[in-house]
């Protein structure tokens, strides 16, 4: 099993140490991973913004990077779930039938339901919230949606439960959007600011000391209000803590 | 970079308090849709149904109104075909001039709002009367609806206090909402029972049995006419059902997910008209039949006009209904609008971060933010694409597109950590206005894993 | 050419995939049902803000009535007798027929009308009213209502509600749960908005 990762832009860029825990992560469980050179972003922020031809040239390139890989596996929930919703898609267009869309996880997904480990080495002795993102909840299905009638589930728990010392909390309104939305926090600053220091009390109201989530995306918008308000809490991706021992 | 709609949303968070008060109520109402929703264990299943039946008859919608037409004639109703809002008021006016109507009562219609009937009435003399509480309330401030199921949400009993003064003499100062509601009881009593005709518009319409059945919680439907003999119903033609099991879903649905109760107080059933009286039924297209040849927005035709998706929006519980430019705010207002005139109301499609919490509350299924998302693909080919962001999208394509670019921006990136702020937050960078810059780091991983770094 | 083949023609050219009517046998199979039916509409019709009372052997139904609404002066019914467990009783607390009146107007100022319900659904605390009489504004004007239900009439869910109702000779009824209400003034709940402001099922 041969697994290429795949590392967003704006990890390559801002959280190069999420990155390299994915890496160490993978590695540790006996994965065979390999980080094909020169990628760069899937598209997203263009897609969303309403540009998604600009996409194609980058769907079609992230293809060829990966197709040889038995899986793809990328520690952003977000950036995964929009090449498996819509690669194929855009794709079409050009008749080329993708062969990334059905093999691509996100690395939550990946470890929880195809490694399925029973033990990490981690150990993270603090009090973390969950950060339950849009688009991991509703689109990649990591937990159940505060909206349906399903039963409670959240495979970011689940992981998490698996290291030592750590105490497990969730914000009031579970999975209410932390207002990022990719050009969204730019074009609608006001209600995109006011969603984030929403969240990011709830987040404080729980007493932990850390949100936690398995999108950096998420994390990025919060951690910019954190220190523009100078709130007493810190962000941290997954991976980070799940990689903690290694 | 902003819209009419992030310009409005920006004023209406001016107002904190009223912000919080917004979103903390509407959140309200969604909890208990939560909770309701988990009492019946088969409410996915409901939920698919539901879509299903909508699927079903927005699909035969010729066959099912002619079948809604014969059965509601041999009640003893007349019917009616509006192609437009204009008809539709005409049809309204030529019906009530010809019956000498000089006061007409009406109970909530957002198909009524949709073609502008009380500006078209009044101007030709007829007194209207809302008789839904929040309605009338509004009609008497001469504002519009901010939102579809409880459309004074926006106003502050304290201005509802001092206008009900001025309207139905009440004692000054006394701004006790159940004081000022039977206030109101009292006041439109009257106007219930003077009334020469009454209007009401349809939940649904029931194909087979040719009735039409009005959900209230208030009862103003049913007041409005048990009192003159004279009624007038009007549906846009999609609220056409199959038949009464179809009911039983609908009925089960729509109450819990709008406002989180079991069912609503009142789920009138209106067959046949009065005996004496008249039942004139108006069905209303207006755009209607067009959206089914639209294959990616069909579904908004699913719709129930609940309002879950706006209680549930973190959008427009921080933005409030008038920030957005059409009649209908949130998910759905925001689709129906580019249905009805994209080019008059675009800047609607700003107010969302796809967050998809929409489409999980919908009790009909329809897939509000897939849709509004698909919206945005075309913004560019309307000619009305925002044009920094299409600027922003370029530079990204063409930096992303080639990965030595890409590499040197990375490289280069975390200079802009050692800038001034001053320099980073200035009025062009929306992005400062709420944030502070991430944190570029010294190294990329590309950078990294070439010089073998990650292990 | 009439609006109304315009429209109907523009539905058919519009009108692209016709999708199948959906079976609802499953779905009502598996609708939720109560052990308790009783209890259950109690419970609901207290959460709708009302009442269910439930009479017992030897109950008398005026009595009971009464009890409920010590104060009402102008009673409306139609009924003459209210078979309450099998024994038929004379309902002689109600003080005029509502079809007595001139208008339905005259109707206003009525403390309290005690009408025949048809089928109560215990999930929602809703009861079918089918419209027996000319003046109907009698079950919205007066200001209390009550509801004369038998207990063997109380059904689960809406799905059995609509297998059991119909709109009668007079083309009209309704669902009526618990009494009138808004929150239209802040979101704070206020009952007796136009309809009645307090309804109370008598289980018989």
């Amino acid at each position: 099993m041969k697994v290429g990762l795949f590392i967003p832009c704006y990890i390559n860029a801002v959280y190069p140490q999420v990155g390299v825990a994915s890496y160490k992560l993978l590695k540790s469980l006996g994965v065979d991973v390999d980080y094909p050179l020169d990628q760069t972003c899937c598209g997203q922020p263009m897609a969303n913004a309403g540009f998604e031809t600009e996409a194609t040239g980058l769907a079609k390139r992230f293809d060829r990077l990966f197709e040889q890989y038995d899986y793809v596996v990328g520690p952003s929930a977000s950036c995964v779930v929009f090449v498996r919703d819509h690669y194929g898609n855009l794709l079409a267009k050009e008749s080329h039938r993708c062969a990334t869309e059905e093999k691509i996880y996100d690395i939550c997904e990946f470890i929880h339901d195809v490694v399925k480990p029973t033990s990490l080495r981690a150990s993270f002795p603090h009090k973390v919230s969950i950060q339950n993102s849009c688009h991991g909840v509703r689109l990649m299905h990591l937990s159940s949606p505060s909206e349906l009638n399903v039963p409670y589930y959240n495979k970011l728990r689940d992981l998490l439960s698996l290291v030592d010392g750590i105490e497990v909390v969730e914000p009031e309104r579970p999975d209410e959007c932390c207002g990022f939305g990719g050009m969204f926090a730019v074009e609608e600053h006001a209600v995109s600011g006011q969603m984030g220091r929403d969240k990011v009390q709830r987040h404080i109201d729980t007493g932990a000391e850390y949100i936690v989530g398995a999108d950096s995306s998420c994390l990025m918008h919060q951690n910019g209000i954190i220190s523009r308000e100078h709130l007493p809490i810190k962000t941290i991706h997954i991976v980070e803590i799940l990689a903690s021992g290694l | 970079m902003s819209t009419k709609h992030s310009n409005n949303a920006g004023k209406f968070l001016q107002d904190k308090e009223m912000t919080k008060w917004h979103d903390q109520t509407l959140w309200m109402v969604r909890a208990k849709r939560d909770n309701m929703s988990r009492q019946l264990p088969e409410w996915e299943r409901l939920r698919d149904m539901a879509s299903a039946i909508k699927m079903y008859s927005n699909s035969h919608l010729d066959l099912l109104l002619q079948e809604f037409e014969k059965n509601a004639l041999a009640n003893g109703a007349q019917v009616y075909w509006a192609k437009d809002a204009d008809e539709y008021c005409s049809i309204v006016y030529n019906i009530l001039h010809a019956h000498g109507v000089k006061h007409f009562i009406k109970s909530k219609s957002m198909l009524a709002e949709e073609c502008g009937l009380n500006e078209f009435l009044e101007e030709k003399g007829v007194e209207v009367v809302e008789s839904d509480l929040g309605e009338r309330i509004l009609q008497l401030m001469h504002k519009r609806p901010s939102h579809i199921v409880m459309p004074a949400i926006h106003i502050k009993k304290e201005e509802i206090g001092e206008l009900f003064v001025k309207e139905m003499g009440t004692e000054p100062g006394n701004n006790d909402q159940t004081y000022l509601t039977h206030a109101a009881r009292k006041n439109l009593r009257r106007k219930f029972i003077e009334a020469e005709a009454a209007m009401t518009g349809a939940n649904f319409a029931v194909a087979s049995t040719g009735e039409c059945v009005v959900c209230t919680n208030e009862g103003n439907a049913d007041m409005g006419t048990s009192q003159p003999k004279l009624q007038i119903t009007a549906f846009g033609m999609e609220k056409i059902v199959p038949d009464r099991e179809s009911l039983g879903v609908f009925t089960r649905l729509l109450a819990r997910s709008g406002t989180g109760q079991p069912v609503t107080t009142y789920t009138s059933h209106y067959r046949k008209p009065r005996h004496g009286g008249e039942l004139h039924i108006i069905i209303v297209d207006n755009g209607r039949s067009k959206i089914l040849a639209d294959k990616e927005h069909v579904k908004t035709l699913n719709c129930l006009r609940c309002g879950a998706c706006m209680n549930t929006c973190p959008v427009y519980r921080r933005s409030g209904g008038y920030s957005y430019t059409y009649f209908i705010p949130g998910p759905i207002g925001i689709n129906l609008g580019m249905l009805k005139a994209p080019l008059h109301y675009f800047d609607n499609v700003s107010a969302c971060s796809l967050c998809y919490s929409c489409q999980n509350v919908c009790p009909a299924k329809v897939d509000l933010a897939d849709q509004i998302y698909r919206w945005r693909q075309k913004l560019d080919d309307l000619s009305v694409a925002s044009s920094s962001k299409k600027l922003m999208s370029g530079g990204m394509k063409t930096l992303m597109e080639h990965p030595h670019l890409f590499n040197l921006a990375l490289r280069n990136a975390s200079v802009v950590n050692g800038m001034p702020k001053w320099l980073v937050y200035n009025g062009l960078n929306d992005w400062g206005k709420e944030h502070d810059m991430p944190q570029f780091a010294k190294e990329s991983f590309n950078e990294m894993w070439k010089k073998n770094k990650v292990k | 050419m009439s609006s109304r083949e315009d429209i109907l023609q523009s539905i058919r050219r519009n009108t692209q995939i016709r999708y199948e009517k959906p079976d609802l046998a499953e779905l009502e199979k598996e609708a939720i049902t109560y052990p308790d039916k009783i209890g259950q509409f109690r419970e609901i019709m207290v959460q709708m803000g009302g009442r269910a009372i439930v009479a017992e052997a030897g109950d008398d139904v005026n009595e009971l009535i009464r009890k409920q609404y010590p104060e009402a002066r102008r009673i409306a019914s139609s009924l003459n007798t209210i078979t309450c467990l099998g024994k038929e009783q004379k309902l002689t607390c109600a003080t005029f027929h509502p079809d007595d009146v001139k208008k339905s107007g005259d109707l206003d100022g009525t403390d309290l009308a005690i009408v025949s319900g048809k089928v109560g659904v215990c999930e929602n605390g809703a009861v079918w009213v089918e419209q027996d009489i000319e003046q109907r504004a009698v079950y919205f004007i007066s200001e209390a209502l009550v509801l004369v239900l038998d207990r063997k009439n109380l059904v689960n869910n809406m799905h059995e509600a609509y297998k059991r109702i119909d709109t009668g000779s007079y083309g009209y009824g309704v669902f009526i749960s618990g009494p009138s209400k808004t929150a239209d003034i802040e979101q704070a709940l206020v009952m007796g908005a136009h309809g009645a402001r307090d309804v109370t099922v008598l289980l018989v």
